[in-house]
C-alpha cells in the first residue's frame, strides 16, 4: 500500500458508508451486551478514520504519522517569520471586514484567497512528502493548520455579519 | 451473539421468525404508538378509536391513570394530574423552576439523589417514572393489539436533546420493561415516515409545528444516510397562541367582561373548534353561552388569518436562523416536511410553502408522522426487512468536554461528530502514590463550563500507586449511536483498569433505577421470573445456533482443536441446561461461552475487517 495525499473524497465517504452497513450498531440490535460493545466500538473506528482522512490537515498529519516522521508537540508554533507576517496581515484583513460596509463582500474575496493559498500549501506538502523530506512536509502540515483557522475564523465573521 | 454472524448488507442472515416491534413518539401533548402491519406503517388505537394519548398521567389513586381520563382530572386535581412531563426529563431543579408556571406542581428534592420529584398521593415521583407510565400504557396498547410481547421499541425524542435528556428517556424505557432498540431523532423518523431515504441525496426541512412548541430542523441525505445539520424553534410557540389570538379576538367582539378562569376556558375552547373548521370550511360560527353572558358571530378564514399571521412570521424567522447555522440557504432545501397538528392550518402551508419556494409534504396525518417513521425503523431494526439498506447515522448534537483548570471547558468531541464515536485521552499522576482522579464532563458549545451543561463527574479509582508523573492514565470516551456517552479508564503502563463511578449531575444513579424496577416489579414478581427465564431460553437457543454456524463456516480455519474441544464443552452444558436450567443459572452458562469464546469472536471480526478492506479500496481509495 503506497499511501497518498490526493484522494477522491466521494469515494471515501462511500467508503465509509459502506462500512458502516456492515458494523453500525443498528446492525446488531437483536445481539448479546458484548456484541454490541465490539459493534460500538468498530462503528467508531469506521467514523473516526473518516474524519481523519477526509480533512487535508488531519490527513497530511496521519500520512507523516504512518511514514514515522515524528511530529513535536509545539505544532502551533512555525518559525518562518515572512509566514507568520502573512498570517497577522491576513487575520487583519479578516477583522477590518467586521466594521466594513462591504464586509460581506470583501469576506468573500478573502475565502476565495485563502481556498488558493490551502490549496498551493497542500501542493507544497505533496512534493515534500514524496520525496520524503519530513521536516519540509511537518512544516507545510502546520502552514495548512494556520490557514485551516483562519478560515474558520472568516466563516464565524461570515455568519455574525449576516446576523446584523 | 451476531459478530458471529457478520454478512454484508441484503445478504440474508439466519432466518428467523418475524419479530414484532413498535415506534413510540413520546410527544409532550400527546404520545402515539405505532407498528408496521403487512409492510405498512400503522398508528395503533385505543378502545375507542382514538390513536392519540394524552401526555398527562394522574397519581391520585393506586393505579396511575393515563391520557384522556387522567386530561379530564386536570382542573379538578392539578397537583396529581402531571402533563408535559417532557419538559422535565434530564432537568435539574434549578431548570424547572426557570420553566415558571408551565409546571404548577408541588418539587421535592431528596438526599443522595440529583433528580427533582414531584409530590403527588401516590408518592415522590421523577419524570423518568412518570413517562414510564406513559411508555406502559401505549406498550399495553400494542402488546393487546397483536397478542403478544413486545421485541422492541424505537423512541423518538427532539434533535437537540442533551445526554442527560436522552438518558432519562433511556430510563424511563428500562423502567417500563421495554427493549429499546434506539432512540430516534424525530424529524428523522418524520423523513422515514415520508421514505425520503429513497429519494435522492438532498437537503431536507422538518417544520414541527406543535401545540406549544416550534421546532424547526435541517437534514442532509446523503446515500441512505441522514444527519440533522441545525435545529431551532421556540419552545413557547404553538397552536395554543393561534386560540388565545382567537380568544382574544371574541373577547373584544363580544364585549365581555369579568371573564374569570372558567368564561376563559371557555371561550378558547370555542376559539379552538373555529380554528379548527377553518382548516376546510371558509367561515365558521361561534357560539358563547357562559351562565348570562351569551354571544355568537361568524368569523371567516381570512380574519383569522389577520390574527395568526404574525405567529407564524415568528416560526419562519426561526427558519431563517436555523438555515444560516447550517451554513445554507433556503434554495438548497429540496424537501420540506410538516409535523404537528398547527401545520394543518391552511396558512401555515401556504406562508412555509412560499417561504421555502416548494410545496411543503403533508400528506401524512401530521400527528402521527413521527411515530410511523420510529415504526418504520423498529421494523428495520427487529430484521424483518433484510434487504433494507436504509441506516440512519446520528450526529452529536452538543460538544463534550471536560473541566480543565480555570473552569474551562475543553471541547473532546465537536459537536456534529457522526456517531458512534471513541476518544482517548492521556492523564498522569501529580501526587506520589496518588490512585484515584476525578474527571468532570460537560455538554455544550461555550468557553466556560458554567455556561455549558454538567453532565456527570466520574471518579476512577484503583490505578496502582507510582511515583508522581509516572503513571499514564488512558482515559477513553466513548459516545454511542444514541448519542449517550460512557467512560472506561487504564493505567497503561501496568494495564490495570480503572473502578469508575459515575455521578449523573441530573440523571438517576443505577441504584435508584435498579430500586424503581424492583419496586415495580414487586407486584408481579412470578411474571417477571417467568419472563426472564423464557428470555434466557430464547437466548440460549440463540447462542447454541450462532456458536453452530459459525464453527461450521470457519472453525476448523480459525481454530486449533483443543479449542474447538473447549468451545464444544461450553456449547454442550449450555445446550443441556436449556430445558432444566433456572434463569440465572442459564444467564451464567451464556456468559461462559462468550467469555470462553471471546478470542474466537476477535478472530473472526480480524477476519472479516480485513476481508472488508482488502476487497477493493485499498487501489481504489489510495489511501
Amino acid at each position: 500500500m503506497n499511501p497518498v495525499f490526493d484522494i477522491d473524497c466521494s469515494r471515501l465517504h462511500a467508503e465509509q458508508q459502506r462500512l458502516q452497513a456492515i458494523y453500525h450498531p443498528d446492525r446488531y440490535v437483536g445481539a448479546s451486551e458484548r456484541d454490541k460493545r465490539v459493534s460500538v466500538q468498530v462503528a467508531s473506528w469506521v467514523n473516526q478514520a473518516y474524519a481523519t482522512l477526509q480533512d487535508p490537515v488531519k490527513r497530511s498529519r496521519y500520512l507523516l504519522e504512518i511514514s514515522g516522521a515524528e511530529i513535536p508537540d509545539d505544532a502551533t508554533t512555525t518559525s518562518d517569520t515572512e509566514f507568520l507576517m502573512e498570517q497577522i496581515e491576513l487575520r487583519e484583513q479578516v477583522e477590518s471586514c467586521r466594521h466594513d460596509q462591504d464586509g460581506l463582500q470583501r469576506s468573500d474575496q478573502i475565502g476565495t484567497g485563502l481556498a488558493h493559498r490551502a490549496d498551493e500549501l497542500a501542493r507544497d506538502f505533496v512534493s515534500h512528502f514524496e520525496a520524503a523530506e519530513f521536516v519540509k512536509a511537518i512544516e507545510s502540515s502546520r502552514k495548512m493548520q494556520f490557514i485551516q483557522r483562519i478560515q474558520q475564523q472568516l466563516s464565524e465573521l461570515q455568519f455574525e455579519l449576516e446576523d446584523l | 451473539m451476531a459478530l458471529l454472524q457478520i454478512s454484508e448488507p441484503g445478504q440474508a442472515t439466519v432466518p428467523h421468525a418475524h419479530r414484532y416491534s413498535a415506534g413510540i413518539d413520546l410527544g409532550t401533548t400527546n404520545s402515539l404508538v405505532a407498528t408496521v402491519r403487512s409492510g405498512e406503517a400503522v398508528c395503533l388505537p385505543d378502545e375507542e378509536g382514538r390513536s392519540l394519548l394524552p401526555s398527562v398521567v394522574n397519581f391520585s389513586n393506586a393505579q396511575p391513570l393515563v391520557g384522556y381520563e387522567a386530561q379530564a382530572l386536570q382542573t379538578s386535581d392539578p397537583l396529581n394530574s402531571i402533563a408535559s412531563i417532557k419538559r422535565l426529563m434530564g432537568r435539574a431543579r434549578q431548570d424547572v423552576i426557570q420553566l415558571g408556571d408551565v409546571v404548577p406542581y408541588e418539587f421535592v428534592t431528596s438526599e443522595g439523589s440529583n433528580v427533582p420529584r414531584i409530590r403527588t398521593l401516590a408518592g415522590d415521583l421523577s419524570a423518568v417514572e412518570i413517562s414510564a407510565e406513559i411508555l406502559k400504557t401505549l406498550v399495553r396498547r400494542a402488546t393487546q393489539s397483536h397478542g403478544g410481547d413486545l421485541d422492541g421499541v424505537v423512541i423518538t425524542v427532539p434533535a437537540y436533546f442533551d445526554d442527560a435528556q436522552r438518558q432519562a428517556t433511556r430510563d424511563a424505557a428500562t423502567l417500563a420493561g421495554l427493549n429499546l432498540f434506539r432512540l430516534l431523532n424525530e424529524p428523522t423518523a418524520a423523513a422515514v415516515a415520508y421514505g425520503l431515504d429513497r429519494d435522492a441525496d438532498g437537503l431536507i426541512a422538518v417544520y414541527d409545528l406543535g401545540g406549544g412548541t416550534f421546532d424547526i430542523s435541517i437534514l442532509r441525505l446523503n446515500r441512505g444516510v441522514f444527519e440533522v445539520l441545525a435545529t431551532g424553534g421556540d419552545s413557547s410557540l404553538g397552536g395554543d397562541d393561534m386560540d388565545h389570538a382567537l380568544g382574544e379576538w371574541i373577547i373584544q367582539q363580544g364585549g365581555f367582561t369579568d371573564i374569570d378562569a372558567k368564561l376563559a376556558r371557555h371561550i378558547l375552547l370555542a376559539a379552538r373548534k373555529a380554528k379548527e373548521k377553518l382548516t376546510t370550511a371558509e367561515s365558521a360560527e361561534i357560539l358563547i353561552d357562559y351562565r348570562r353572558q351569551k354571544w355568537s358571530g361568524t368569523i371567516d378564514r381570512q380574519q383569522l388569518e389577520e390574527l395568526i399571521q404574525v405567529l407564524i412570521q415568528k416560526t419562519l424567522t426561526a427558519c431563517r436562523r436555523a438555515l444560516r447555522d447550517a451554513g445554507i440557504s433556503k434554495n438548497d432545501i429540496g424537501q420540506v416536511v410538516m409535523v404537528g397538528g398547527s401545520t394543518r392550518v391552511p396558512l401555515v402551508q401556504s406562508m412555509t410553502g412560499e417561504f421555502f419556494a416548494r410545496e411543503p409534504m403533508c400528506d401524512l396525518d401530521p400527528d402521527k408522522v413521527v411515530a410511523l417513521g420510529a415504526a418504520i425503523q423498529a421494523d428495520i431494526l427487529a430484521g424483518n426487512k433484510p434487504d433494507s439498506d436504509m441506516l440512519l447515522l446520528d450526529v452529536l448534537p452538543l460538544s463534550l468536554g471536560i473541566e480543565t483548570m480555570g473552569g474551562l471547558s475543553e471541547k473532546i468531541i465537536n459537536r456534529n461528530t457522526a456517531i458512534p464515536v471513541s476518544r482517548g485521552q492521556d492523564f498522569t499522576t501529580f501526587k506520589d502514590g496518588q490512585t484515584a482522579m476525578s474527571i468532570h464532563v460537560v455538554q455544550g458549545e461555550r468557553e466556560l463550563v458554567s455556561d455549558c451543561r454538567s453532565l456527570a463527574r466520574f471518579e476512577l479509582r484503583g490505578f496502582p500507586p507510582m511515583t508522581a508523573g509516572a503513571a499514564r492514565i488512558r482515559v477513553t470516551y466513548q459516545v454511542d449511536a444514541d448519542g449517550l456517552m460512557s467512560v472506561s479508564a487504564e493505567e497503561t503502563t501496568s494495564g490495570v483498569s480503572a473502578d469508575i463511578v459515575v455521578k449523573p449531575s441530573y440523571g438517576l444513579t443505577d441504584t435508584e433505577i435498579e430500586s424503581m424496577l424492583r419496586a415495580s416489579m414487586e407486584h408481579a414478581r412470578e411474571d417477571v421470573e417467568l419472563r426472564m427465564l423464557k428470555e434466557q431460553q430464547v437466548e440460549a437457543k440463540r447462542v447454541v445456533e450462532a456458536i453452530n454456524t459459525a464453527l461450521a463456516q470457519d472453525g476448523e480455519v480459525l481454530l486449533s482443536k483443543s479449542e474447538i474441544a473447549q468451545i464444544h464443552e461450553h456449547r454442550d452444558r449450555l445446550e443441556a441446561a436449556i430445558e432444566t436450567g433456572s434463569a440465572t443459572e442459564l444467564k451464567q452458562l451464556i456468559k461462559a461461552i462468550e467469555d470462553a469464546s471471546e478470542f474466537y469472536v476477535a478472530r473472526r471480526m480480524n477476519a472479516s475487517v480485513q476481508e472488508a478492506l482488502a476487497g477493493k479500496q485499498i487501489n481504489e481509495v489510495d489511501i
